[in-house]
């Protein structure tokens, strides 16, 4: 081997060539990354705490110039009215549309998949997915013109002038989160479900036990890690959706629809406040945070074993 | 559902009967002509699991009702000459389609297409470098690095958006697709190193090390080596980055008020807002148009590159 | 009237063409141990599945108790099964997982409790009440299998290698255990194995299945000295029985077949049956403790001269595996004989004892 090919194949070290100095390919490699996540997370992240501590705005006098105003925002926000109806929305757009419908509807389309035909499960499931495809715009506009007076949903239960996003704006907006997030737990607990040793199921059976007993009693219970994984990522992926509703109701009418992330855009960017807007993004992930720690909490067992 | 009875095992007993012929005859034996059964009879469901399958199948063809229907008024909505929100035959033309594009849905597409392939692009080739560099070189804090990586595809944006529109103001990058774009793979990118780095790890080495041994310097080797190797996987996160900044919707409703430079999701949303001027047909042609790409993307996901689908579950407005 | 009877069944799975079984004919006595064996894919545990009513025959009937049961689900045949992975419920504690049986028949709680106790102490095992299954060994797991399946109080035990799991050891110990249980508790059993020790030491009858057709059901003893073809003589029995190919000859004093060097004389029926064959071929077989070390003095039976190749001395006695010619046979030897690789040895055969098979269909001819 040349002495340059041999000095070139030197220079390029295997990760297994043991403990080294920095080498200046990684710096420069690993550069433009974190350049970007320092740039556009992180920074920003130090940025909005810093932010919902004082009293910026987006036009106005207190645009350019802005002080620090201590836990101002945070006591305004204690206060609010609106802020606590747009938590208890959260949470139930979270809690009951997300983590509940999404499961119970995931998990019967995992266990009807199993008994049914091949093409049935097929077809269905495609359909499912499909709604979760779509970008979330068209969704908003589809269940929008959906549930307009004269519309679809509205000739179903026989009321055809009832414009239902004014009526009942809530309802409609949960039930289109559902009909888009479906898939995704109906994709994983099938996994799941598939991952239940057959034996066991069939060791219940020979002890007598019919079919709901097993699922509640046995198969439901060894799924346990994965539904609760399940429901974490519900949770993360719904509490921070703001252009479902957004772009369905703006989050009207009046506030009737005003989830936080959507309350947050509104008195940010409607009403001027930028810092109190920041202050609710800050709450927003507070809830977040807490939600995931009680989720780890729940995996605590797993997690332990798995290591 | 799994069974745990073992697959395969060896058929050892029958072999050893070496004796010219034996096995062979035995075999024979074992192998008279079996009782006639029919074809009919094995392809019929045994009865019992007839009933539950039946039910099953009804069951979900109702479900599956109840999520098609949204999707059938918008096919009908689309290639319906006079569309309302009601449901009504579809006259099957393609005018709504033409209309949408001439009224602005054709230069929107474009700015989509543009803020999705700008994005892609960073994302990509950032994630790349960094992916490999975290997988093959040591890197000072990398645990931390990875774990702060995974944390950060959690983060709720709304956290992130005003204080990225404030400095977007302070470096004067509104307004421009580009910027946006920026901040767009930004947003992906924190996933998309995770994704490649893991990916990467499962690369084997040897190919890195023998065009290492041909006297290639690091570029060419990360170019010409690791990324068609890591092609399945850089792929994906490709795909799943365009899909993002796609259907983007409140980071560019926020950065770029320009209305030349507006997107196809917030253009579908400014006719929403006509509220009483709604124009269903072209608005539903719209949407399709919106939705197609997007779909075939996610084919050629499930199809050829097998999953990812599965962490699109993180894509966010 | 026997328990379990299997009257022409037959399964064929949509795959593969030909059946898993096929036009099987069985009856199991009451309170009857009965073990089905064979290798991989003979079909047996297929049919140990069908009377449990996880797989419906595709021609036949099932009949446990008399009634028919092809269209029964499992959870009403009132059946126990012990499954070859022990299928315990892994997120329950033992007791819980022995409980559940009778809590979903609606026990009261104290006959449950009373029950678990009663069970637990006659298979030992007390102390795993508390623990969950990850925590137990193979053994331990294998008897809470076993007391789940006792506490059931089934019509009949079905048994899918439970053993095949378990240490050479612990298997020993638990094929006596299990005899006794039986013996305690003469439930009728049926136990799907593929090996023919346990088959031989435990069962009352045994069912020997190939290829999905029952090749013969018979006691342990009956089987082994009267094999109804080559395939069960060759199965049952270690060391396997050595087949030699032979050739019938007719010359003028009544037939004859010979074999390597020597010849056997054929009486009655063997002559007949042999005669009738279209072919002069006949396989013969001799197990190996029928081949002995031939008498200084000669006898009277056929004798061969053969090249020692390998000595396994077993303790007892010790097996030869010698060279004849071109034909390799094995044979046993008393111990500590004081042979070598390499020896030459004189065997003769015990030809009372010779079986002869039909090298076409392997059917028994004696």
């Amino acid at each position: 081997m040349s002495a340059d090919l041999a000095h070139r194949a030197r220079r390029w070290r295997p990760a297994s060539a043991g403990p080294g100095k920095l080498r200046p390919t990684t710096t420069l490699w690993m550069f433009p990354a974190t350049i970007l996540m320092v740039g556009l997370f992180v920074a920003p992240i130090g940025y909005a705490i810093y932010l919902g501590f004082t009293n910026i705005e987006l036009l106005g006098p207190h645009a350019q110039v802005y002080n620090f105003t201590g836990l101002a925002n945070f006591d305004r926000m204690i206060h609010d009215p609106e802020f606590w109806s747009s938590v208890k929305l959260t949470l139930i757009f979270v809690v009951v549309s997300g983590i509940i419908a999404q499961t119970i509807v995931g998990m019967a389309l995992a266990l009807l998949g199993q008994r049914a035909n091949i093409t049935f499960r097929a077809t269905v499931g495609s359909v499912v997915v499909l709604a979760w495809v779509l970008p979330e715009v068209a969704v908003a506009f589809l269940w929008y013109a959906f549930s307009q007076a004269g519309g679809p949903l509205s000739e179903i239960i026989r009321r055809p002038h009832d414009d239902l996003l004014s009526t009942v704006p809530f309802l409609i907006v949960c039930v289109a989160n559902l009909w888009r997030g479906t898939a995704f737990s109906m994709l994983i607990l099938s996994a799941g479900l598939r991952s239940v040793p057959s034996e066991v199921d069939e060791a219940a059976q020979m002890e007598g036990a019919g079919y709901w007993r097993r699922l509640f009693k046995v198969t439901l219970p060894i799924m346990r890690p994965t539904i609760v994984t399940n429901m974490l990522l519900i949770t993360i992926g719904t509490i921070s959706d703001f252009t479902l509703v957004y772009a369905m109701t703006g989050g009207g009418p009046g506030t009737a629809t005003a989830i936080l992330p959507v309350y947050m855009y509104i008195e940010a960017f409607t009403y001027n406040a930028l810092a109190y807007g920041t202050a609710i993004a800050l709450a927003l992930m507070a809830i977040g945070a807490l939600i995931s720690v009680l989720y780890i909490h729940q995996l605590r067992p797993e997690l332990r074993k798995a290591q | 559902m799994r069974s745990l009875r073992p697959k395969q095992e060896e058929d050892r007993d029958l072999a050893p009967l070496a004796d010219g012929g034996l096995g062979a005859g035995v075999a024979q034996a074992a192998q008279r002509s079996p009782v006639a059964i029919s074809r009919a009879q094995i392809r019929r469901p045994d009865r019992r699991d007839r009933k539950q399958r039946a039910i099953a199948n009804s069951i979900l063809v109702l479900l599956g009702i109840g999520f098609l229907t949204p999707m059938i008024w918008l096919i009908d909505a689309a290639f319906s000459t006079h569309a309302s929100s009601a449901l009504s035959a579809p006259s099957l033309t393609f005018a709504n389609f033409g209309k949408t594009i001439s009224e602005g849905a054709g230069g929107a597409i474009g700015n989509s297409l543009y803020l999705g392939i700008v994005s892609t692009v960073i994302a990509t080739v950032v994630s790349i470098l960094a992916g490999y560099a975290l997988s093959r070189h040591r890197v000072p804090l990398k645990a931390f690095f990875l774990l702060s990586v995974l944390f950060l595809s959690a983060l709720p944006f709304q956290l992130l958006l005003i204080p990225i529109y404030e400095i977007y103001v302070h470096l004067g990058w509104l307004n421009s697709p580009f910027y946006t774009s920026v901040a767009l793979a930004a947003n992906s990118v924190p996933f998309a190193i995770w994704l490649l780095k893991n990916f990467i790890d499962q690369v084997p080495r040897e190919f890195e090390e023998a065009a290492a041994i041909e006297g290639a310097g690091s570029v060419r080797i990360l170019w010409k080596v690791v990324v068609p190797l890591a092609m399945p996987g850089i792929l994906v996160a490709s795909i799943l980055t365009f899909i993002n900044a796609w259907g983007a919707f409140l980071l560019p409703l926020v950065i770029d008020t320009n209305p030349a430079d507006t997107p196809a999701a917030i253009g579908i949303y400014s006719n929403i807002l006509a509220d009483a001027q709604i124009q269903y047909g072209p608005l539903a042609a719209y949407a399709i148009l919106f939705s197609i790409p997007v779909i075939v993307l996610y084919l050629v996901c499930t199809r050829w590159l097998h999953g990812g689908f599965a962490f699109a579950g993180g894509v966010k407005g | 009237m026997a328990k379990i009877i299997l009257e022409g069944v037959s399964k064929v799975f949509k795959d593969k063409p030909s059946p898993a079984v096929d036009d099987l004919n069985l009856e199991v006595e009451d309170g009857e141990f009965l073990v089905m064996v064979g290798p991989s894919g003979c079909g047996k545990t297929t049919t140990l599945r069908m009377i449990a009513g996880f797989e419906v025959p595709t021609a036949g009937v099932v009949r446990i108790g008399g009634k028919p049961m092809n269209n029964i689900w499992p959870k009403d045949r009132n059946l126990a099964m012990v499954f070859q992975n022990y299928a315990l419920f892994p997120h329950m504690t033992i007791a819980k997982n022995l409980a559940f049986g009778m809590k979903a028949r609606g026990e009261p709680r104290a006959t449950i409790a009373r029950e678990i106790e009663n069970v637990a102490g006659m298979l030992g095992i007390e102390s795993l009440l508390g623990r969950k299954p990850g925590e137990l060994s193979g053994g331990e797991r294998q008897r809470v299998a076993l007391g789940r399946a006792l506490l059931r109080r089934p019509e009949a035990f079905l048994l899918d290698e439970p053993l095949s799991n378990l240490d050479a050891a612990l298997r020993a110990q638990m094929r006596l255990e299990l005899k006794r249980i039986h013996a305690q508790f003469p439930v009728t059993t049926v136990y799907v194995t593929h090996d023919q020790v346990e088959a031989m030491t435990m069962a009352d009858r045994i069912a020997l299945m190939s290829h999905g057709r029952l090749q013969q059901t018979a006691s342990p003893e009956y089987i082994y000295d009267h094999p109804a073809n080559a395939f069960v003589a060759s199965f049952i029995g270690s060391p396997k029985i050595n087949f030699f190919q032979g050739a019938l000859v007719r010359d003028g004093g009544g037939p004859r077949v010979t074999f390597l060097d020597c010849s056997l004389e054929l009486t009655g029926t063997a002559g007949e049956a042999v005669e009738r064959l279209p072919h002069p071929n006949v396989t013969v077989g001799f197990r190996p403790e029928e081949i002995r070390l031939a008498p200084a003095s000669g006898g009277r039976l056929p004798t061969v001269k053969c090249v020692v190749e390998l000595v396994e001395p077993l303790g007892p006695e010790t097996i030869l595996v010698v060279r004849a010619g071109e034909e390799t046979l094995v044979c046993k030897v008393p111990a500590r004989s004081g042979l070598t690789a390499g020896d030459v040895v004189t065997l003769e055969f015990d030809t009372s004892q010779a079986k002869l098979f039909d090298p076409e269909s392997g059917s028994r001819l004696n």
